[in-house]
């Protein structure tokens, strides 16, 4: 018998599951954008999917983490032009930010470049954009600037910002999974995969790391990654 | 903006249905009319065939048959892509490992599912914009006009626009095909004064590599290696390398690294399966080969000297009946394939050999020869002569063997893999030539001849330069300096002198050889221009 090849089943099981969740969001786009709908409340429709891309973004972190695990993941670091770089994020998020009401934009010098995985810092955007939804009350801005040598991406919204505890480690880093889990339903798995990536990124003796803040641009919470 | 998706003509690959629909929905919204839909990679294919789409969709797993790395792969070669056309390949899972592992052919852009139209729409008007600011230097591309290109590439360059690196990358690497190493040089080196990237290092890598400074390329490629474990280029060219170097046992190890990193390139695979064979590891050349014809089934770069390969492999290692049977399997694969008949008689000659059956492979042995020389004037192509000389060479057949060999080196004199191919073969078959000593004695011989060619043609005498040069193309029919440089004489000659139409046929015939052995090759521009141009005259005169 063939020795369980997990990695490729992690593989085929997440190309399924992807399917059915972009047929998800694409037909929820048109039901949305449709103006004759009267099947859904729209409300309710885009907090589906909200949902949905959570899932997504969730299903990313999981391949990576575990291909991180494996020692299989290769970091493919490419020259970044930010702004188009932040254009595709604002682009895959707007809709989905109108629908349940924010208002979502960015803010970039156009001549800033930044080097890093495009993938990999990608998806822990996404993740920080799912987070930021869930608290956000009328606006989420991303933004990136260059600061003592590092490049700086923030995801920052008009919440009520992290609580006390998580801000007390000015430097969150999750160094184990339980300590990132935490309470069951509420776990912060999403912080321990932004640390994991942001420590990939190196370079010379400078390594990327994340931190939390609250009231930088935007009043509520600001998720900062710093990539060397 | 609607306009321009209106104008465009689409291709969406997929398996299922329902995306397909999707996608299509989005393009409608986007303002897109001409859609068209393949259902797998064989149709993509055909469609591709009928007419050249601008945007290609594909969705990278398309279930059995080929999958999108495939099409894209055999949508490149056969060159059913314009130069502005853009291809997507659509992934479920990250795309980084592909894009480590797609060395050679890169899709334009990956987009991973689930995607939003927003999404799709940002990143086709971003490509659109792309290519359109490349249309100068892909056309000067296509017209083999590397000095053009790289006069566009600079003007966009002393711009800095934000895709400053991308247009560096794509000037190196016009620079290094070219061999105007030291232009590359500057464009690695400008990238590598604002960051250190793999990439450029590679390039430099490559640079030292083409100047034969393989110590220095060695170790280049070596700490990058070292830096970025899953660069799987820098492994190719380390064994690239390692082969120059006539380290043929490291350059199976590093070959074997690579192959494990990233096991779909079929033709890794053949190569390792090739070095190891060489080697006398059979079993590591049979797995290699082995997954090679496996993987090939659909893809463009299946070829009867895979299972001539696993055959061989097979006979090696103590199970000449499997092999005779994976040999017997060729005709069927391929069918209509010019090279099948060479290729399976080879190897059934060898087998034979080492059942003892002597009548059987001096019959086979006949049977090869007999396709090589149905094989037309591109049967001086290498790789025949090479896989001829390699059966000699089992068959005890040493002195067919060595005149092979000699041919092929007047004929890739410098070309520094085959050379590298033809001393292995030499040192593991232990035949008896010294192909080193062969290599110098024509690399003189081809340097004193065109040295002398080109005095000749300064000096104005052209009779005695064209006298030289074209004996010397007869005698070398498939070496590709000696051809373009008697083109060049016979050229020179018609534009002082005015044009011979017999001579015009016979610069066309130089240039095809050329054109059949590498149609990539820079050189073409330059003649195929000076063509033109003598033939435009003698159309307005």
């Amino acid at each position: 018998m063939d020795e369980l090849d997990f990695s490729a089943i992690l593989a085929s099981s997440i190309h399924d599951i992807k399917n059915s969740l972009g047929l998800i969001l694409s037909n929820l786009e048109d039901l949305l954008s449709n103006p004759a709908n009267r099947i859904a409340d729209p409300r309710q429709a885009s907090l589906l999917q909200h949902e949905a891309r959570r899932a997504n973004a969730n299903l990313n972190q999981l391949l990576v983490l575990y291909k991180l695990g494996q020692d299989q993941l290769c970091v493919n670091i490419t020259d970044n032009h930010m702004e188009d770089f932040l254009d595709e994020i604002v682009a895959e998020n707007r809709s989905v930010c109108e629908t349940l009401g924010f208002q979502l934009d960015r803010r970039c010098d156009p001549e800033l470049m930044g080097y890093f995985d495009p993938e990999l810092v990608r998806g822990v955007l996404e993740g920080a954009i799912g987070n930021a939804r869930r608290y956000a009350r009328t606006q989420i801005q991303l933004n990136a600037e260059q600061a003592d040598d590092f490049l700086v991406i923030r995801v920052e919204d008009d919440g009520a910002g992290f609580p006390a505890a998580m801000l007390a480690q000015t430097e969150y880093q999750p160094q184990t999974i339980a300590a990132a889990t935490g309470t069951p339903g509420h776990t912060q798995l999403g912080l321990y995969f932004a640390s994991r990536i942001a420590q990939l990124h190196r370079h010379g003796e400078r390594y990327g790391h994340i931190r939390l803040a609250n009231g930088h641009i935007l009043s509520g919470g600001c998720f900062e990654l710093w990539l060397p | 903006m609607v306009d321009l998706f209106a104008a465009k003509h689409f291709l969406i690959v997929d398996d299922f249905a329902d995306m397909r629909a999707a996608l299509k929905r989005i393009l409608n919204s986007l303002g897109a009319v001409h859609i068209d839909q393949a259902r797998h990679g064989s149709e993509a294919i055909a469609k591709m065939q009928t007419r050249p789409y601008d945007v290609v969709l594909c969705d990278y797993n398309l279930g059995p048959g080929k999958d999108g790395q495939q099409v894209l792969e055999e949508a490149r070669v056969r060159q059913l892509l314009k130069v502005d056309s853009i291809f997507i390949m659509i992934t479920a899972e990250n795309s980084r490992e592909m894009v480590m592992g797609a060395v050679e052919y890169a899709p334009d852009s990956y987009l991973s599912k689930p995607f939003t139209k927003e999404l799709l729409q940002t990143r086709l008007i971003k490509l659109f914009e792309r290519k359109a600011n490349l249309r100068k230097v892909n056309q000067a591309l296509l017209a083999k006009d590397p000095v053009a290109a790289i006069r566009e590439l600079d003007t966009l360059i002393a711009a800095h626009p934000p895709n400053l690196g991308e247009l560096l990358k794509l000037k190196s690497e016009i620079c290094i095909d070219a061999n105007r190493l030291d232009e590359a040089q500057g464009a690695l080196e400008q990238v590598l004064a604002m960051r250190e990237m793999p990439w450029a290092r590679l390039g430099l890598g490559k640079i030292q590599f083409k100047r034969k400074q393989f110590t220095q390329a060695a170790e280049t490629f070596r700490q990058l290696i070292e830096q970025e474990r899953n660069f799987v280029a820098a492994y190719d060219w380390l064994a690239k390398t390692q082969m120059a170097q006539r380290q043929y046992a490291e350059a199976e190890e590093t070959l074997k690294l690579a192959a494990r990193l990233s096991p779909r390139n079929i033709q890794r695979q053949g190569l390792l399966g090739e070095t190891a064979l060489a080697n006398h590891h059979p079993e590591t050349a049979e797995a290699a080969y082995e997954h090679a014809v496996a993987m090939a089934k659909h893809s463009v770069f299946n070829h009867p000297v895979l299972f001539a390969g696993l055959a061989k492999s097979k006979a090696a290692a103590g199970k000449p009946n499997e092999a005779l049977k994976v040999v017997e399997q060729i005709p069927k694969a391929f069918p209509d394939h010019p090279e099948s008949r060479l290729y399976q008689a080879a190897a059934t000659a060898i087998i034979k050999n080492r059942l003892g059956d002597q009548t059987g492979a001096q019959a086979a042995l006949a049977e090869a020869e007999h396709a090589l020389a149905n094989l037309n004037e591109t049967a001086h192509a290498s790789k025949h002569a090479l896989e001829m000389a390699r059966t000699y060479a089992e068959l005890g057949q040493e002195d067919k063997a060595a005149r092979l060999l000699r041919q092929a080196i007047a004929n890739n004199h410098d070309d520094e893999e085959i050379l590298t191919q033809i001393v292995h073969l030499c040192q593991e078959s232990r035949l008896n030539y010294d192909a080193e000593s062969a290599i110098r004695e024509v690399q003189g011989d081809v340097v004193r001849t065109n040295n002398e060619g080109v005095r000749l043609i300064k000096q104005g005498e052209f009779e005695a330069a064209i006298r030289l040069l074209t004996q010397a193309a007869e005698e070398m029919p498939g070496n590709k300096t000696i051809n373009l440089n008697a083109a060049k004489a016979l050229l020179m000659y018609m534009e002082h002198r005015g044009v011979v139409s017999d001579l015009l046929d016979q610069v066309r015939r130089y240039i095809d050889r050329v054109q059949t052995l590498a149609p990539e090759d820079w050189r073409l521009g330059e003649v195929n221009q000076r063509l033109r141009k003598l033939t435009q005259t003698q159309t307005d005169g």
